[in-house]
């Protein structure tokens, strides 16, 4: 058991990072804290894996994280960049050029192919896709055979590697990850794991994934524990018993 | 089960009557058209009835009808009666001033049995006195004092009219004169009236007056009510209108047509949204017919709402139109309450809706147990169609095709001498038919082509181009079934502006012909001009533009050698009308030739006389008069006569080497300015021009063109509006298809807005799929239209052109691209308004 207290955020080292973050839903008596003035960083080239019991403020932390939604009060920095207090079209642009998504639904769009998905980020920057990175991306997910298939023709495992390369291809500061594997079966999900996992060690590539699957979190490099909103502790290079531990200690109030 | 799954259907929809009105929005629109259409009869029959400007309404017994006229003798036997206060013999006569026309009627002129009012000096109380009404004042020159000749009724030779006044009246045709019926009757010696009004005194008994009219009339005189014969007036004038709107449900039925397809398309995308809760009725028992009569029950509950809120909102806006008109000064009758159209109409709406939902509840009932089990929210709808399908629409092809070449085939030559134009109409019409409902069994597969065609410049323009043609391409059979409808519209709509432009052509080549210039002036009886009536009209340039005078002789023949050609005893009429000074000219149809080729030496024919001759355009042939001949070559031929109905046109010199008198028949002229004012300027100046001639007339031939332009224009107008009906009904429809598209596609909008799209970006994206809807269905409907309204206007057999008005053709394809388009600003707008997280329905 290796939980500490985190030191304050160096928010300039880190890829992106939270500063006393807190988001209220709602107002008066039924006012929700999901967070509570959480701080953290996320470092560079790191897989990171955010964990927390349902209603711990995991995914609220990782739509603030990535722009997609707003906290009540304090700040998010982007790789030096305030997300704070900025306009929709601000964010619009920071998610199109800087950041990466993975669902746990796919979420592809049905109408177009599987190729079409994956760049679909970069035709709406009117970027141009770096051929290289996509040639490499297809190849690595296996997805040569599929590119002009539609996503209604393709398997689970299949469609959330689409979605990975979509998150992949434009080179994003940061890939967010929102329970990637909790639509596939275990096979699947390793792979995509696995992926996750070699895009970091191979391309530098930041990863912030939020999972409630000791399995899946054992791939990160680090992971942060949340609970009612606050950040209740930290596991570095965890594995499947460590994390395990230390979330059975969590839910008995340790 | 089976209340249960009814149940929550219906509680399902009551939750959201949003969206039960917006599945419903085509019927309520097209309830709405359907009890309007009702509510526009009666207050059309009603206006027409009460502004009726026949017997007058104080009128209480009419003796007499045109038929049985009495005797003018009988007015003042009438007048002697007990009971009886006043007495008004009715006629109208034509009468002939010089070479133009006045037709007077008798009038009392005061009194509530009169129909006029006068405004300026006193109204005629002696034989020879006349008022005119204002427009006769302009149009014949005759202003209060004036003393000219006339004759018409039993006098034939002419006598002094005095203009004593001028009187106003409900119609006023520009040739109306007004006097009591005593002067009528004492100046044009008449015999008999048309008929007899009478008015009775207050507190007089009908039945008694009847009775002493008996005892001073020759046996058995017709008697009828002031009641009765207004009643007669209103029903032939309703009988109109009743044939009018005979006319106008024919339309409407094709708009209720395009509402059934588009709730079809609506009721297909609701039910496919709800496949999982539908299949989960399934999973726990309920089984097919369970669930095809609850969609039905919702169906109907929708035509309930529909048709109620759609007469509801048609009885408001008939009751609130007619009354905004009066306040502004129109007189216009308030509809009635017609119960029973109100419930027809109701009924109407829940069996259309019942009957629309039919097919996607037995499809959507198909559902498989086991999709309530999938994964994936919404399941990807079917691209192509079935075999039987497929099967059925290219034999609707087939059909549309032969009776296309069946029409066709049976085309007018312009040789033939009779035709008729119903069976080919028929056919045409059933060809279009057939071609319609065969693009609604094809339609999902010509979505993809066409998007690709039209899909291509959207594409290259920004990713979101590709993004909105990728989203309807993704779901062809709703973007077919919605295109449809916009294509029966575009169809409709182009065959009728194109019909009209080729109709336009048709009447401008009429009235190039019967009407070439504003004004004609003509000596009577074959006589010359007088030269000072040229010259001084020459001299009024201010108000006369384009003065052509001309002559024309009737006895010129056509040889070739020394045989006489044709048949004509006495010789053609002949002018040498100087075409190129008439702006009409360019309207003219040229059978053969060119018109241009005119020239000293050069003849232009009457297509009469070429066919009598047997020439052609370039045969040679001579013109012959009292012994003197010239050789001509022909120029062009004409469709049937020339100008001023002339056979021959020739050049100026060619008539006088023929020896033809140096003066002029008559000169045509067009007015300076347009409008009115201009008009009136120039009937002055050319009135001034004529002075005192005898024997010289003026005819305003514009007035002519000008009621011909009229008719043909509100023909056009209606026309068009009421095709239009079905342009409405499709963009409802392109409209409530947007909406419940982007409900489903929430998620998908949510994921392209965490991605990276930016509001406006959705926005602009939505707004365009709505668009591609009217840019799939206005290519169809533009393909189609313009083949069938050529083809419609040959099967016509009028030999008109066939007319291609790109100008309103490209405005109407943009009109419904836009209108197409704004039907899906709202939707667009609440699409883009969800916040990505919520839309992307993460669970925290």
């Amino acid at each position: 058991m290796r939980t500490h207290v985190p030191a304050a955020p160096e928010t300039s080292r880190a890829a992106v990072a939270a500063v006393d973050l807190v988001k209220v839903y709602g107002n008066g008596d039924t006012a929700v804290r999901a967070l509570d003035g959480v701080s953290v960083d996320f470092g560079r080239a790191e897989f990171t894996a955010i964990m927390g019991s349902s209603g711990s403020g995991k995914s609220t932390l990782m739509h603030c994280l990535a722009g997609l939604d707003t906290a009540t009060s304090g700040r998010v920095v982007l790789g030096g960049t305030e997300l704070t207090g900025r306009s929709d079209r601000t964010l619009t642009r920071v998610r199109r050029e800087r950041i990466g998504f993975v669902f746990q639904s796919f979420n592809l769009l049905p109408q177009l192919t599987a190729a079409q998905n994956i760049t679909l980020p970069l035709d709406l920057a009117g970027r141009q896709p770096d051929g290289e990175l996509l040639a490499h991306l297809v190849d690595v997910l296996g997805l040569g055979q599929r590119l002009a298939h539609r996503p209604s023709e393709l398997s689970g495992g299949q469609q959330q590697r689409v979605a990975l390369a979509r998150a992949l291809v434009a080179r994003p500061e940061v890939v967010f990850a929102d329970e990637p594997t909790g639509n596939l079966d275990s096979r699947s999900g390793a792979e995509v794991l696995a992926i996750l996992r070699d895009s970091v060690r191979d391309l530098g590539q930041t990863v912030v994934m939020v999972t409630h699957d000791p399995i899946a979190a054992a791939y990160a490099d680090r992971v942060v524990l949340l609970a009612d909103g606050r950040v209740a502790g930290e596991i570095d290079k965890p594995n499947q018993g460590s994390v395990t531990d230390a979330l059975r200690d969590l839910a008995a109030g340790a | 089960m089976r209340a249960a799954a009814l149940r929550t259907q219906v509680s399902a929809a009551a939750r959201r009557p949003g969206r039960l009105i917006l599945t419903g929005l085509a019927v309520l629109v097209v309830s709405f058209v359907v009890f309007g259409t009702v509510l526009a009869q009666q207050i059309t029959e009603r206006t027409t009835r009460d502004n009726l400007s026949g017997t007058p309404a104080a009128t209480d017994l009419v003796i007499g009808s045109p038929d049985q006229p009495p005797a003018v003798a009988a007015l003042s036997r009438l007048r002697a009666v007990p009971g009886v206060a006043e007495v008004v013999g009715r006629t109208e006569i034509g009468v002939s001033l010089g070479e133009s026309y006045l037709n007077l009627r008798a009038d009392p002129g005061t009194g509530p049995l009169s129909t006029t009012r006068l405004v300026e000096g006193s109204y005629p109380d002696a034989p020879g006195e006349v008022a005119v009404t204002p427009r006769t004042v302009e149009r014949l020159g005759l202003t209060v004092g004036t003393v000219t000749s006339g004759f018409g009724g039993e006098r034939t030779g002419p006598s002094p009219l005095t203009i004593t006044g001028v009187v106003a009246t409900a119609d006023d045709a520009g040739y109306d004169g007004y006097a009591p019926d005593a002067v009528v009757s004492a100046w044009a010696g008449l015999r008999t009236v048309s008929q007899i009004d009478l008015r009775l005194a207050p507190g007089a008994s009908a039945d008694t007056v009847r009775q002493g009219i008996a005892g001073v009339l020759p046996a058995d005189p017709q008697v009828r009510t002031g009641a009765e014969v207004r009643q007669e007036e209103a029903d032939a004038a309703a009988d109109q209108v009743g044939r009018l709107f005979v006319l106008v449900g024919l339309f409407v039925a094709v708009a209720v047509a395009a509402a059934a397809l588009v709730v079809t398309s609506t009721f297909r995308i609701v039910f496919a949204q709800r496949m999982r809760q539908l299949a989960l009725l399934r999973a726990v028992g309920a089984n097919r017919g369970t669930l095809v009569s609850a969609l039905t029950a919702e169906g109907a509950l929708t035509g309930l709402v529909a048709g109620v809120v759609g007469v509801a909102a048609a009885l408001a806006a008939g009751y609130a139109l007619p009354a905004i008109l009066r306040a502004s000064g129109k007189a216009v009758s308030s509809p009635g309450l017609p119960l029973a159209a109100a419930v027809a109409v109701v009924v109407g709406a829940v069996v259309l809706t019942v009957l629309a939902v039919l097919a996607p509840a037995f499809s959507a009932a198909r559902v498989s147990p086991l999709e309530a089990l999938r994964a994936a929210s919404t399941t990807a709808g079917r691209r192509g169609i079935g075999v039987a399908r497929l099967v059925a629409g290219l034999l609707l092809v087939v059909g549309a095709a032969l009776a296309g070449a069946a029409t066709f085939s049976r085309l007018p030559t312009p040789e033939q001498e009779s035709y008729d134009p119903r069976p080919g109409m028929l056919l045409l019409v059933g060809s279009g038919t057939l071609a319609f409902f065969a693009l609604v069994a094809l339609g999902p597969l010509l979505v993809r082509p066409v998007l690709a065609v039209l899909g291509w410049p959207l594409r290259q323009f920004a990713p979101l181009g590709r993004l909105a043609v990728g989203g309807i391409g993704g779901a062809p059979r709703r973007a077919a079934a919605v295109s449809v409808v916009v294509a029966l519209g575009v169809t409709l709509i182009s065959a009728v502006v194109i019909g009209g432009a080729s109709m336009r052509v048709l009447s401008d080549r009429e009235m190039a012909l019967s009407a070439p210039a504003d004004f004609e002036v003509t000596a009577s009886n074959g006589s010359l001009l007088p030269d000072a009536v040229v010259t001084r009209a020459e001299a009024a340039r201010g108000a006369l533009a384009r003065m052509a005078p001309y002559r024309r002789i009737d006895d010129v023949t056509l040889l070739r050698g020394t045989d006489r050609l044709g048949s004509a005893e006495s010789g053609y009429p002949t002018s040498d009308l100087d075409l190129p000074a008439l702006p009409t000219t360019e309207d003219l149809d040229v059978t053969q030739g060119r018109l241009a080729d005119r020239g000293p030496g050069r003849i232009v024919l009457g297509g009469w006389v070429a066919r009598e001759t047997g020439l052609r355009a370039g045969d040679t042939a001579r013109l012959a008069r009292a012994g003197k001949t010239v050789d001509v070559r022909v120029a062009a031929v004409l469709p049937d006569h020339g100008p001023l109905h002339a056979g021959i046109l020739t050049d100026r010199a060619d008539l006088d080497r023929l020896g033809a008198p140096k003066g002029y028949s008559g000169l045509l002229a067009d007015a300076a300015r347009p409008g009115e004012d201009g008009r009136t300027a120039g009937v002055r100046a050319l009135r001034q021009a004529i002075g005192g001639s005898d024997g010289v007339g003026l005819a305003v031939l514009a007035d002519e063109r000008d009621r011909n332009d009229a008719l043909l224009d509100t023909l056009l107008w209606i026309a068009v509006g009421l095709v239009s009906l079905t342009v409405l009904i499709a963009v409802v429809g392109v409209g409530s298809t947007t909406a419940l598209s982007v409900v489903e596609r929430e998620r998908e909008s949510g994921l392209l807005r965490a991605v990276g799209l930016s509001r406006p970006g959705l926005r602009a994206m939505l707004t365009a799929e709505s668009g591609l809807y009217g840019v799939i269905g206005a290519t169809i409907g533009l393909l189609l239209g313009v083949p069938y309204a050529w083809l419609a206007v040959q099967a016509l057999g009028v030999n008109a052109p066939l007319a291609l008005p790109v100008l309103p053709l490209v405005g109407l394809f943009a009109a419904l691209v836009v209108l197409t388009a704004l039907a899906g600003v709202l939707p667009a707008r609440r699409a883009s308004r969800v916040s990505p997280v919520t839309a992307l329905g993460i669970d925290g």
